[in-house]
């Protein structure tokens, strides 16, 4: 394999040869031999990833070229690649090595009789995806756009709404033996200072064979590798990256996988949804409130409820407490167990459907339904109050709008809830505070994971708990660097002063 | 390692605790607990009302099996209240739990020979809860505890909000055990109690024509407390003015006779009463001037005067009514009973610390010979629009 780093020869048989022996006979490589008056030549183009249509337009180029010229000698590869490729980029090479990467990334490779250089002409075009909604993160108002497994696609769809030279994408290639290529997006004088050096420097650590999906490279460079909370943000969402950027944060897209990477990442930024900014303030608001108690909901829950149950008696109100009682006269489980029996279900439930075939998936959530609401109530198994409080705990779960935030709290679930079985208040607020002393300990690129509300940030708080209207949100988050100023002086909307008013009417 | 060692010791917790605790299904909930003087007059009857829950709750949609009555009652017999309680155990299947008891019953023999004892079990024991109510009973407390009673499925939590809503009636002190102890601790005012008491009063679906054949648990009344023991009862009127010392009165009626018609009356409802005491400190006795005023409303009249006739006269007979309440209650607490139960003493110390402290130590001899002067006075505010005569032919 020595041959990689070598240059090529002015022979077109021994060059050939080097290149075949390379790539071996893969049976997806393509070679195609012309000769046209004194030109000879070979193409070497991938099949599936070079577009056929632009090979051709190659070929068909040195078929006019060979036509109308007696000599080509006197002609350097330069002049060859300027006056005659009608493709939109070529470029001139020497190195073996780069040719290569080219023909497996959809480039075609030119070599000409007698040159020490070769071509190579950027001929990619293999079959997408076309653009869809994205499946994790819907929203009721907003852009439908999602990122595609392209990353020139997904590129395109950031560049689409930020029009500026500053947008920057910064190519990395990361995977011995997958060549995965990696871009970086930050926006040049607004990103926080030495964000883009610290992701360079932690990406250019990574050593690994492959890379065939975002979620790997997360969990090379994250900043607490063992926290079920993720510190990097994924999303499927274009107009998310780009409200990332424009705050002085930097993203990075990774080829075939259609979930981009934002950093720093903020725990609660993952339970704002981009409807938040797109619907007027006050829904806004409300449904940014109603996520943070579903949060809350779906970790304390269970928890909550088994304490009442098993130590706390006294703090039900008593006709609450008769309730649940004769609820729970027929249930021969303690109500820890019957606790965990009713996750484990719900979670088997919403994986089987998650795995199934579409048409087979809705069968698993009817039996399901049926059987843990219906009869594992009618039998006396399960405690009706269980039934519904697992239901609530699961429908909160589903209203956390960032996936993996949803993993995280699930997993929380299960410690807690055996905290509190066992321990009662005790275990529950012994777990609840290790849970919040983690949070609060673990950073996302140098930014507190729990900033702004601790370390507390007054100037920060018109984006976190409310969402104050637009015209009010003068700046960007104090990380960014450069203007800080994102708004201009007077937005607000009001009526013409009548001052103005009877001047018109004059 | 840090992480191992951490989960060791959640582990030993965790397998370590929790035994011994039980579910809230296997426990005993007591909704009422009745207090009776036992068969040697050492010891205590202690009668518990505990609710089952899967026939208390109606429908349950699971299997219920049983009797179909919502409170199982059971007593037990012990030297003291807590030996009688743990006497319990030997036939309740579940464990015994306080912390949802509505009411305490105390019977009045048991509360004659002295309730210290009792206040003391139910204000040390933590899963006690210190606002259930605390009312005394003429009627066995057994039988009053295992009554059902009211519309609620819980009998115990009928009485509950027999307590809460009696602010309509105005005729027991709202005694609750933080009141209780309250009064218990402090040396010169004396404790007093609701009375419970069984009466006729329901009427069977099944025999109609038999009136009052069900018993009904009804709130009336106050028992009088001399430290511990209790030395009588109150009646409805005096209970009434006893509320205004002690608590406030926004309710009630009065039936007054008309002017002009002596058969027939007019009846006013109480909208809202205050009462200022004022201590006057003169000489070794000191003496007070309670000043009472009531607004009140015309609710239904039977007289043939016009209300700007009637007006002047209605007032005047509201005002000496309450100060006959009034009057009633003094005589009982100064001259029948000697305590102090309307918090005079206490006027008198946030008035006149210094004088008080000459007096407060004889303030039980001083008490009975106090005087008080009432001034009561009563404005009749509304009519509700009806002013005008009315015109029946005379017979």
């Amino acid at each position: 394999m020595d041959n990689l780093e070598k240059d090529i020869t002015d022979s077109l048989a021994e060059n050939t040869n080097i290149i075949s022996a390379i790539l071996g006979d893969s049976a997806d490589i393509n070679k195609r031999e012309f000769s046209f008056g004194q030109l000879k030549g070979v193409c070497f183009f991938a099949a599936g990833l070079a577009n056929t249509d632009q090979v051709s337009t190659i070929v068909r180029s040195f078929a006019v070229f060979g036509e109308h010229q007696d000599a080509s000698g006197n002609r350097t590869i330069q002049a060859i690649s300027r006056s005659l490729i009608l493709n939109t980029s070529v470029e001139t090479k020497t190195k073996i090595n780069d040719g290569i990467k080219g023909i497996l990334s959809g480039d075609t490779l030119v070599l000409l009789d007698g040159y020490k250089e070769y071509l190579l002409v950027e001929t990619k075009g293999w079959d997408k995806r076309g653009v869809e909604e994205p499946s994790t993160e819907n929203v009721v108002r907003g852009p439908r756009d999602g990122f595609t497994e392209d990353i020139r696609t997904n590129t395109s769809h950031i560049r689409r709404r930020i029009k500026n030279p500053d947008l920057r994408f910064d190519e990395m290639t990361i995977g011995d033996k997958t060549n995965t290529s990696i871009n970086i997006a930050y926006l040049n004088g607004t990103v926080k200072k030495g964000l883009v050096e610290e992701i360079k420097s932690r990406l250019s650590r990574i050593k690994i064979d492959g890379v065939l999906e975002s979620g790997y490279i997360e969990e090379l460079i994250q900043d607490a590798p063992l926290s079920p909370f993720s510190t990097i943000q994924s999303t499927e969402r274009p107009d998310k990256v780009s409200a990332a950027l424009l705050e002085g944060r930097a993203a990075i897209l990774v080829d075939n996988t259609p979930f981009a990477l934002i950093m720093p990442s903020y725990f609660w930024e993952q339970l704002q949804a981009p409807d938040d900014y797109y619907n007027n303030f006050w829904m806004g608001t409300f449904f940014r409130m109603l996520r943070y108690f579903a949060f809350l909901t779906s970790v304390l829950l269970p928890s909550a409820y088994v304490m009442l149950i098993s130590f706390h008696q006294e703090m039900i109100p008593t006709r609450l407490a008769f309730t649940i009682a004769s609820g729970r006269e027929v249930v021969p489980f303690p109500v820890l167990f019957e606790a965990l029996i009713m996750e484990l279900a719900f979670e088997l439930m919403r994986e089987a459907g998650l795995r199934m075939p579409k048409p087979v998936g809705q069968a698993v959530s009817i039996v399901g339904s049926l059987i843990i609401g219906q009869s594992a109530v009618q039998a006396g198994l399960i405690s009706p109050f269980m039934v519904i409080i697992i239901a609530i705990t699961g429908i909160s779960s589903f209203a956390i709008p960032s996936y993996s935030t949803s993993f995280s709290i699930r997993l929380l679930r299960f410690p807690m809830l055996i905290a509190s079985g066992t321990m009662g208040l005790l275990g529950f607020t012994c777990a609840f505070f290790m849970v919040m002393i983690h949070v609060l300990s673990i950073r996302s690129f140098g930014e507190p994971f729990f900033s702004p509300i601790a370390p507390f940030s007054a100037s920060e708080h018109k984006d976190i708990l409310v969402r104050v209207p637009w015209w009010a949100m003068v700046k960007r988050p104090r990380t960014a660097s450069g203007e800080l100023r994102r708004l201009g002086a007077g937005q607000k909307p009001k009526p013409p002063s009548t001052s103005e008013e009877r001047h018109e009417g004059e | 390692m840090k992480v191992n060692k951490i989960f060791i010791v959640i582990l030993v917790i965790s397998l370590l605790s929790g035994c011994g605790k039980r579910q809230i299904n296997e426990l005993a909930l007591v909704s009422a607990v009745g207090i009776d003087q036992g068969s040697s007059p050492n010891s205590v009857r202690v009668t518990v009302q505990v609710v089952r829950p899967a026939d208390a709750r109606g429908q349950t949609g699971a299997p219920a099996g049983g009797t179909g009555e919502p409170i199982y009652s059971v007593q037990a017999e012990g030297k003291t209240i807590f030996e009688a309680i743990r006497n319990l155990a030997r036939f309740s299947s579940r464990r015994v739990y306080w912390a949802h008891n509505f009411i305490i019953v105390i019977n009045e023999k048991f509360a004659r020979a002295g309730i210290a004892d009792m206040i003391d079990f139910f204000t040390r024991n933590p899963e006690l809860r210190m606002n259930t109510w605390i009312a005394a009973t003429p009627n066995p407390a057994s039988e009053v505890v295992s009554t059902i009673t009211g519309l609620e499925v819980v009998p115990g939590e009928a009485v509950d909000k027999l307590f809460r809503y009696n602010e309509i009636v105005s005729e027991a002190p709202r005694t609750n055990m933080t009141r209780l102890q309250e009064s218990y601790l402090n040396e010169y005012t004396h404790p007093v109690l609701a009375r419970l008491e069984l009466k006729n009063r329901g009427i069977s679906n099944k025999k109609p024509e038999e009136f009052g054949s069900l018993k009904q648990i009804e709130l009336s009344g106050t028992a009088v407390f001399k430290h511990d023991k209790m030395v009588g009862w109150l009646n409805r009127a005096q209970s009434r003015a006893l509320l205004l010392f002690i608590e406030n009165v926004d309710s009630g009626i009065e039936v007054i006779t008309c002017p002009d018609l002596p058969n027939q009356d007019a009846t006013l409802e109480v909208k809202s009463q205050s009462l200022h005491v004022k201590p006057i400190a003169s000489g070794s006795v000191p003496s007070f001037h309670v000043d009472v005023s009531s607004r009140v409303e015309l609710s239904e009249s039977g007289c043939l005067a016009t209300f700007n006739e009637m007006r002047g006269y209605l007032e005047e007979q509201m005002g000496n009514r309450v100060k006959e309440q009034i009057e009633s209650l003094l005589a009982a607490a100064q001259k029948k009973y000697k305590v102090d139960i309307l918090k005079l003493g206490e006027i008198y110390e946030n008035e006149y610390p210094s004088e008080w402290r000459r007096i407060r130590d004889d303030w039980e001899d001083i008490f009975p010979q106090v005087q008080i002067t009432i001034d009561s006075r009563a404005e009749l505010t509304s009519a509700v629009l009806k002013i005008t005569k009315k015109k029946i032919p005379r017979g």
